[in-house]
C-alpha cells in the first residue's frame, strides 16, 4: 500500500518536493526539444499542466505546514558534493515561508501561462516562449525551495538564465537583444556579491544549510572578538554585517535597487506577461525573500539592516520619480515594481519581516494584474505602449478596465484593498521600530516612504487616468477589442485575489493574520533583534521604547495620513489628467524643460554608468585586445617567434651546399673534437 | 700462435681508419670513396674483435657479424644508387651530384 502512504501529506511529500521542479522542467525540455512539431495545442497544455500540477503540489505543502502539524518538511534529494567538511546536499525544504512563496509563484505562474496562450497565439516561437517560461518556474522554484545558500544559487542563477531568454525573446529586434544582455550583466554584478557572501558564511559558521545556520546564529554575542579563521580579530558583528551585506549585494542586482536596477525598466523588451511574472511578481522578489530567509543573520546586523532599509526607502522615491513622466505604460509599470520593491526592502531593512513578505504576496498579485492588464491593452491597441495615444478605454475593454481599476487602488494604498494594509505594515514598523545605534533611520524611511506612497499615487492615477478615462488621443480610427476569456480570466482571478488578501492584512489585537502565519518563521529572527537592540540599549545607556502595538488603534494614525498621502496623489493626477488643471502638466514641461527633460531620461543614470563604468571597461577592453592581445601576444610572441625561426632558418639553410663531401668533413671534424674534448 | 699484443690491432685499425677516412673525403669518385667506406667499417670491425679476443668475450664477435652483414647489405644498394645516378647523370663524380641543396 505505498501509494497510499504516498497519498499523505506528511510521509508523501517529503519525497514529492523535487516533483515541484521536475514538472515544469520537464515542460521545458519537452516543449524545448519538440514544441515546434507539437502544436500550438499541445505545448500550451504541457505548459500549464506542468505549472498547474506543480502548484498542487505547493498547495498540498501549503496545507501541510499551515494545518497538518509539520512546521518544516524536508527532502533530501541527492548528496551533490563535500568540500573540506562541509556537505553540499541537494536539499529542498518548506516551511511557511517557503510554501507561500511557491504557491504565489506556481499560481501566479498558472495564470501568467494561461493568459500567454492567447497573447502569444500569433507568435512565431510559441513553443520557445513556453518552454523557457517552464523553465523559470523550475528555477524560481529551485531558490525558494533549496534548503542551503548554494542550492538557492542554483536557483538564483537560473531565474537569471530565464530572466535574459525572455527579455530578449525576440531577439532580432538588436535593441530587446541588448536589454537581454544588459539584464545579465547587471544581475552577474549582483551575482558576485551573492557569491562571496556565501564564501564569507561558510568562513564565518562553517555550513551553508539555512536551519544549521539558523543555530549557529542563535544567542551570539554582538561584541565577541572571533578567532581564527578568515575573520579573526573582527568582532561577530562587523563579521555579520559584512556576510548580510555581500548577501544584500545580490539582492540588489536580482531586485532591482539602486544601484542596480537599471536593467529593470529595460526589462520591458521581454513578451508583457514575462513582465508580468519575472519582473514583477517573482523573481525580483527573490531578494526579499533572501533576506526574509536569513532575517535571523540579519537581525544581528543593525548597520546592515539600516542600510537596506536606506537603499530600499532611496530606490521606493528615486523609481517613482522616474516613473511621473514616463509615457510608456509598461516603462511607468517597471518603475512601480522598483518603487514597490523598494518598499519591501524598507521592510525587512526595519525588522517587518512579515509585512515585507505580506507586501510581496499583495504585490505579486496586483502587479501581475496591472501587467496583464497593460497586456490585454496593448493585445487590443496594436502592440502601441504609449499612454499619450490611449484614452477612454474604458468603453471598448470593460473587462480590463475593471481589473485595472481594482489593482490601481490596491497599489495605491486605498482602503480597502490590500495594498493598503500591507503597504502601511512596512511604514507603521518603519515608523516605530527601533534601531537604537542608527536611531535616525527608521523615521527617515518613514517619511522617504510616505513620499514615495504619495508618488505612487499619483504616477499610478495619471497612467489610469490616461489610459482608460477621458477620450481618446491618438489612434482614433483603431476600434479597440477586448481580449477573450484566456487573457480576461487570470485578470479577474488575480483582482480577486487582490481584494481577497486583504483579509490577511487587517490589524486584529493579536497581529494581522498573516503575521500570525508567519510568526513562527521570524520567531528566531525577532528573539535575535530583541537580544541585540536590549544589548545596544545597554551599551548606549538609552532605554528601550516599549514593543510597538499592532492592533488597530496603534496603526490608525499611521492609517489615517496614509489613507490621506494615497487622496492626495489621486487628486492630483484627477486635476491634473482629468479635471481643470489640464493644461498644466504641458505648461510646466514649457516652463521647466531641463527640469523636465531629466524626468523624462531617469536622471541620466544610465549615462551616468555609461560614462563612468561602461565606457571605461570598454577602452580598457579595447586596449587590452588591441594592444595586449592583437599587438603583443599576437604579433610579438606568436608571430614573432615564427619570423625569428624563420630567419635564422634562412641564415642557417646556406650551410646545406649538397657536397656530400663537406658533410663527411663537418662530421669528421666535429667527432674529432668530441673526441678531444672528451680524451683531453 | 705468437699472441699479437693489442697495440698492434689497434694501430693497425687506426691506419686503416684514417686511410679510409682521407678517401671519403679528398677523392672525387663515389667508387672509391665507397671503397673509404668499406675500409673505415673494417677498421671498427678489427677493433672490436681485438678487444673481444683480448678480453675474452663473444659479444664482439656478434657484432662484427652484424657489421660484416650491413657491409654488404649497403654495398648492394650504395653500388645500385651508383648505377642509377649514373645511368641519369653520365657522371660518379661526387661534387657533381649537389641537386640536393637549400
Amino acid at each position: 500500500m505505498g501509494w497510499l502512504n504516498a497519498m499523505d501529506p506528511s510521509t508523501g511529500l517529503p519525497q514529492a518536493l523535487h516533483w515541484i521542479i521536475l514538472m515544469p522542467l520537464i515542460g521545458a525540455v519537452i516543449n524545448g526539444l519538440l514544441g515546434k512539431r507539437l502544436g500550438r495545442a499541445n505545448v500550451h497544455l504541457i505548459a500549464c499542466g506542468a505549472v498547474f500540477a506543480s502548484f498542487a503540489i505547493s498547495a498540498i505543502a501549503l496545507w501541510e505546514v499551515s494545518y497538518g502539524g509539520s512546521t518544516r518538511i524536508t527532502e533530501l534529494w541527492w548528496h551533490w558534493f563535500t568540500i573540506g567538511n562541509i556537505p553540499v546536499e541537494l536539499a529542498f525544504s518548506v516551511d511557511r515561508l517557503t510554501a507561500i512563496m511557491l504557491c504565489v509563484i506556481t499560481g501566479v505562474g498558472f495564470l501568467i501561462h494561461l493568459f500567454s496562450t492567447e497573447y502569444m497565439s500569433h507568435d512565431e516561437g510559441y513553443w520557445r516562449y513556453f518552454s523557457y517560461l517552464n523553465f523559470f518556474i523550475a528555477m524560481m522554484a529551485t531558490l525558494v525551495l533549496g534548503s542551503n545558500l548554494l542550492v538557492m544559487f542554483v536557483g538564483w542563477e537560473g531565474v537569471g538564465l530565464a530572466s535574459y531568454l525572455l527579455i530578449g525573446f525576440w531577439y532580432t529586434d538588436d535593441e530587446k537583444a541588448y536589454a537581454g544582455r544588459k539584464a545579465f550583466i547587471v544581475n552577474r554584478i549582483g551575482d558576485f556579491g551573492f557569491l562571496l557572501g556565501i564564501f564569507a558564511a561558510v568562513g564565518l559558521f562553517g555550513t551553508i544549510d539555512f536551519a544549521e545556520l539558523q543555530v549557529a546564529a542563535s544567542g551570539l554575542v554582538g561584541s565577541t572578538v572571533l578567532e581564527g579563521g578568515i575573520f579573526n580579530g573582527w568582532t561577530m558583528t562587523a563579521a555579520i554585517t559584512l556576510v548580510c551585506l555581500l548577501l544584500f549585494i545580490g539582492a540588489t542586482g536580482k531586485s532591482a535597487q539602486i544601484p542596480l536596477y537599471v536593467w529593470l525598466p529595460d526589462a520591458m523588451a521581454g513578451p508583457t506577461p514575462v513582465s508580468a511574472l519575472i519582473h514583477a511578481a517573482t523573481m525580483v522578489t527573490a531578494g526579499v525573500y533572501m533576506i526574509a530567509r536569513l532575517s535571523f543573520l540579519y537581525a544581528y546586523a543593525p548597520g546592515a539592516m539600516a542600510v537596506v532599509a536606506l537603499i530600499g526607502a532611496a530606490t521606493a522615491v528615486f523609481a517613482a520619480l522616474i516613473a511621473y513622466t514616463q509615457n510608456d505604460i509598461k516603462k511607468v509599470l517597471a518603475y512601480s515594481t522598483v518603487s514597490q520593491l523598494g518598499f519591501m526592502f524598507i521592510g525587512v531593512g526595519v525588522g517587518a519581516w512579515w509585512a515585507a513578505i505580506f507586501h510581496l504576496v499583495t504585490h505579486a498579485f496586483f502587479k501581475a494584474c496591472l501587467f496583464l492588464g497593460a497586456g490585454s491593452v496593448m493585445h487590443g491597441m496594436n502592440d502601441e505602449t504609449d499612454i499619450r495615444k490611449f484614452g477612454g478605454l474604458r468603453k471598448e475593454m470593460w473587462h480590463t478596465w475593471a481589473t485595472f481599476l481594482i489593482a490601481t487602488i490596491a497599489i495605491t494604498g486605498v482602503l480597502p484593498l490590500s495594498g493598503f494594509f500591507s503597504k502601511d505594515a512596512i511604514l507603521h514598523a518603519a515608523h516605530v521600530n527601533p534601531n537604537v545605534w542608527y536611531s535616525w533611520v527608521p523615521n527617515t524611511v518613514y517619511f522617504l516612504g510616505l513620499f514615495a506612497a504619495l508618488s505612487t499615487s499619483f504616477y499610478m492615477w495619471r497612467m489610469f487616468n490616461l489610459t482608460f478615462n477621458g477620450e481618446r488621443r491618438g489612434m482614433k480610427e483603431h476600434k479597440a477589442h477586448e481580449s477573450g476569456p484566456a487573457m480576461t480570466g487570470p485578470l479577474w482571478v488575480l483582482s480577486g485575489l487582490t481584494v481577497g488578501a486583504a483579509a490577511w492584512g487587517f490589524p486584529f489585537a493579536s497581529g494581522a493574520r498573516f503575521e500570525r502565519f508567519l510568526s513562527g518563521i521570524f520567531e528566531p529572527a525577532n528573539a535575535n533583534l530583541q537580544r541585540v537592540l536590549q544589548a545596544g540599549a545597554t551599551e548606549l545607556g538609552t532605554s528601550l521604547p516599549p514593543a510597538p502595538g499592532h492592533d488597530l488603534a496603534a496603526m490608525l494614525p499611521g492609517y489615517i495620513i496614509a489613507l490621506v498621502v494615497a487622496l492626495i496623489g489621486f487628486g492630483i493626477a484627477w486635476y491634473l489628467y482629468l479635471g481643470p488643471g489640464k493644461e498644466i502638466p504641458a505648461a510646466l514641461v514649457a516652463r521647466m524643460p531641463k527640469v523636465y527633460a531629466a524626468f523624462n531620461n531617469k536622471f541620466y543614470v544610465d549615462e551616468l554608468y555609461d560614462a563612468v563604468i561602461v565606457r571605461p571597461l570598454k577602452v580598457s577592453a579595447r586596449v587590452l585586445w588591441q594592444v595586449v592581445d592583437s599587438f603583443a601576444i599576437d604579433k610579438l610572441v606568436v608571430n614573432g617567434t615564427a619570423v625569428l625561426t624563420g630567419w635564422i632558418a634562412q641564415l642557417f639553410r646556406y650551410f646545406q651546399d649538397g657536397n656530400a663531401q663537406r658533410y663527411a668533413m663537418v662530421m669528421a671534424v666535429s667527432a674529432v673534437a668530441i673526441l678531444w674534448v672528451f680524451l683531453f | 700462435m705468437a699472441n699479437v699484443p693489442l697495440a698492434h690491432y689497434l694501430a693497425l685499425a687506426a691506419a686503416m681508419f684514417s686511410v679510409g677516412l682521407a678517401a671519403v673525403l679528398v677523392r672525387r669518385n663515389a667508387l672509391v670513396v665507397f671503397m673509404g667506406v668499406e675500409l673505415m667499417l673494417n677498421a671498427a670491425n678489427l677493433t672490436i674483435l681485438a678487444f673481444s679476443r683480448t678480453l675474452g668475450v663473444q659479444e664482439g664477435h656478434v657484432i662484427a657479424f652484424f657489421v660484416i652483414a650491413v657491409a654488404a647489405a649497403e654495398a648492394a644498394i650504395g653500388l645500385a644508387v651508383m648505377i642509377a645516378v649514373f645511368r641519369s647523370r653520365k657522371t660518379i663524380n661526387v661534387d657533381e651530384v649537389d641537386a640536393l641543396k637549400y
